[in-house]
């Protein structure tokens, strides 16, 4: 048994973290609030070259063909940083969907593109009433228990706004067909539902990850009283719990990436696991890491926010925590 | 990652679950016998050491050198988790086995390991642990107990209380000072003390659910040979933080616990007919998520304990999940009781005669033992995430 990453993940993960932490710098994230797309061609680019947007492509679109496993760790670096594209509904969602349900006409066509950076791709399920970055070149909605591949042309979209200035969301009415079917409800729905639970609690323990951190570091420098706060015991105790909190709920994403990965048959539970832990963690730690930050963390111009609005806007994506404790619940006493 | 065992892991489970099989008889014998009734019911669990001795099974975890297998900690999980499993009795001796053994082979003498060792294996000694004064608690450093050398004993004066096993103990470990000029974690030693010396006496501390598993431990003017003291004069904090690492680890809080412990609830939810009640399913989901968690956590634990990696202060972040978690378990039992979880052993209508109170007041006391749950936060603080020490 052995539940670690091997080196080549750990790897990746440090060249993601490396190209993360200079393309989507808190500037970076604050200039796509700013943007009108809120997007950067370039930024996407250099995420395809560096293979992140293809992991979960078969080789033979151009992809790496590898699992929820190597992408965990991706995804969590994306919720680290606050990125603003979308790598989780591109490339954990709709290419491994459209690799599972697609024709083979549909999968030639669009996953090269996908895994190189060249097309972007979004997922609205049939339970999220907005799309993220629905003006993405494929759409995939799940509407009336089918889901559909649709580009463009077979979309309206009314723009909305998120209290997080870099996510871009959307109503999406679609003009759907018989050439636009991709599979049905019944068939992937629970797969695409679960996948898109466990990347969401994985993106929000790298927010909550970084929340930790970055109060961290603060606590370490400012002082009151003539001491560094961080010496203070109700905050230590604070940070303390923060920090066992988001390391639970590191396990229960890595588990449930493994568990879906593997097709096992307690993968849906431990993706309800993993996101109410990780909601739950990522709440916390937001209530604490302003907390601790005090006045300066209140404030427009401190970056706090990006995270702390990321945190919040994700907790209710793809159920709550209090959804999942009860598809638990019923898993439970299913079984007894 | 991988979650299957690989072939030797799953051998070693499979020999471990037919033998508990094939002892299933023996396992019984002491089936709603508790030990701390004494006499005849204290021997059959002497008895069942014995027969894990003769097994080999006494000490897996000790080294083949002095008479364990050498087990890995997967393997150690893998035992504990089908012994737990088995409802295999509670180890008498687990302050000997776990606590001293490890200690005894990192910092003792040649002649106190080939002393002590083989007879904590065959339960000949049964060992308490002898740290906590009345008024060194969480601040354990502030010990009173004196040890001064004259000739070559020493000679102890002073009292431990909150003993386990302290009525069935052969030997105590203890922390004395040995040099009241020093700075407090300075003058410290780890003494062995022999409980039947002339001096020591063992006094019942009944606690809040009014039986007395725990005994208060006085030493006036008892004489210890020079020779057990374990580790150099005066350096007995560092081998006490070597013990108290054993302690907060791995050993106290094993998965497969806490999962009987869960599972237990849930039964007892759907008998209570409470599993339709909204609150209650939220709450039992909640249970669910942490023991699976607490699970998880161990096992990234153990696997990189197995690539070499050293487990230090992250063992109170084990220590404080468990507890806290276990205390919230048994809290949803009683409110899963309701009013009939007032109900004291003896009383008609008591569920498991009162027995689910008992263990919510255990799960308390675990938030307060092997250093209270707001230590623990101050050692994770400070030691892992490097905050600077209080002012």
């Amino acid at each position: 048994m052995d539940f670690d990453f091997s080196e080549e993940q750990y790897l990746l993960r440090d060249t993601v973290r490396d190209l993360l932490s200079k393309e989507s710098s808190p500037a970076a994230v604050r200039a796509a609030w700013d943007s009108e797309t809120g997007r950067s061609p370039q930024r996407w680019r250099k995420l395809g070259e560096l293979g992140v947007l293809g992991l979960l492509v078969p080789e033979q679109f151009g992809g790496s063909g590898l699992s929820d496993v190597d992408m965990v760790l991706v995804l969590e670096e994306t919720g680290r940083s606050v990125l603003p594209e979308p790598v989780l509904e591109s490339a954990a969602l709709a290419a491994p969907l459209l690799a599972r349900a697609g024709s083979p006409s549909l999968q030639s066509e669009w996953l090269p593109k996908l895994a190189s950076g060249q097309a972007v791709a979004t997922v609205g399920l049939a339970s999220q009433p907005y799309v993220t970055d629905a003006t993405a070149d494929l759409v995939i909605l799940e509407r009336d228990g089918e889901f559909h591949a649709l580009t463009q042309d077979r979309v309206t979209l009314q723009p909305l706004k998120s209290v997080d200035g870099a996510r871009r969301l959307f109503k999406v009415t679609a003009e759907t067909g018989d050439d636009t079917l991709l599979g049905s409800s019944a068939q992937h729905g629970q797969w695409a539902f679960d996948h898109a639970a466990a990347a969401t609690a994985t993106q929000l323990v790298g927010i909550a990850g970084a929340l930790l951190d970055r109060t961290v570091e603060y606590v370490k420098v400012r002082e009151q009283f003539g001491h560094k706060v961080g010496s203070f015991q109700a905050v230590q105790h604070r940070l303390a719990e923060m920090l066992l909190q988001v390391e639970s709920a590191r396990s229960a994403v890595y588990y449930a990436a493994y568990a879906l990965a593997n097709d096992l048959p307690d993968a849906s539970v431990a993706a309800s696991v993993a996101k109410a832990a990780a909601n739950d963690a990522e709440r916390f730690a937001n209530q604490n890491a302003l907390q601790l930050h005090g006045g300066i963390g209140f404030t427009w111009e401190h970056d706090l926010h990006l995270w702390l609005k990321r945190g919040k806007a994700l907790e209710w994506a793809y159920g709550d925590a209090d959804f999942h404790r009860a598809r638990v619940a019923d898993w439970i006493y299913a079984r007894n | 990652m991988d979650f299957q065992l690989s072939p030797e892991d799953a051998a070693f489970q499979e020999e471990v679950r037919s033998w508990l099989q094939a002892h299933r008889e023996q396992i019984d014998h002491t089936r709603e016998v508790d030990w701390e009734a004494g006499g005849e019911a204290f021997e059959r669990y002497r008895a069942w050491e014995r027969i894990l001795f003769e097994a080999g099974l006494a000490a897996i975890a000790w080294p083949t050198e002095y008479g364990g297998r050498g087990a890995t900690l997967m393997q150690q999980a893998l035992f504990t988790d089908e012994y737990v499993k088995a409802k295999a009795p509670d180890r008498i001796n687990r302050l000997g086995l776990g606590l001293l053994g490890p200690t005894l082979m990192a910092f003792g003498s040649d002649a106190q390991k080939s002393e002590h060792l083989p007879r904590i294996l065959r339960c000949d000694e049964i060992w308490c642990q002898g740290f906590s004064e009345p008024n060194a608690g969480s601040d354990l450093a502030a010990l009173r107990t004196r040890a001064e050398v004259d000739g070559e004993d020493f000679v102890v004066n002073g009292q431990k209380i909150w003993t386990s096993l302290g009525r069935f103990g052969d030997w105590i470990f203890t922390l004395c000072r040995t040099d009241p000029a020093a700075p407090k974690h300075k003058g410290i030693s780890f003494i062995l003390i022999d409980m039947h010396s002339p001096g020591v006496e063992v006094r019942p501390l009944v606690q809040i659910d009014n039986s007395a598993r725990f005994a208060e431990v006085f030493f006036t003017d008892v004489r210890v040979p020079r020779s057990n003291l374990v580790g150099p004069l005066n350096e007995g904090w560092k081998v006490a933080m070597t013990t108290l690492g054993f302690e907060r680890g791995t050993g106290l809080g094993s998965p497969a616990v806490f999962n009987r412990i869960f599972d237990d609830v849930v039964a007892l939810s759907v008998k209570e007919q409470r599993s339709g009640d909204p609150a209650i399913r939220r709450r039992v989901a909640q249970s669910y998520i942490e023991t699976r968690m607490f699970e998880l956590n161990n096992q990234r634990t153990l696997s990189k304990l197995a690539k070499g990696a050293q487990v230090g202060s992250e063992a109170s972040l084990n220590k404080l999940y468990w507890s806290e978690m276990e205390a919230r378990i048994e809290e949803l039992a009683l409110d899963v009781l309701g009013p009939r979880a007032e109900l004291a052993p003896g009383s008609p209508d008591a569920e498991r005669d009162g027995g689910w109170f008992g263990e919510y007041l255990y799960a308390r006391a675990s938030m307060i033992y092997a250093g209270t749950n707001e230590i623990q936060k101050n050692i994770i603080a400070q030691r892992v995430l490097g905050l600077p020490r209080e002012a």
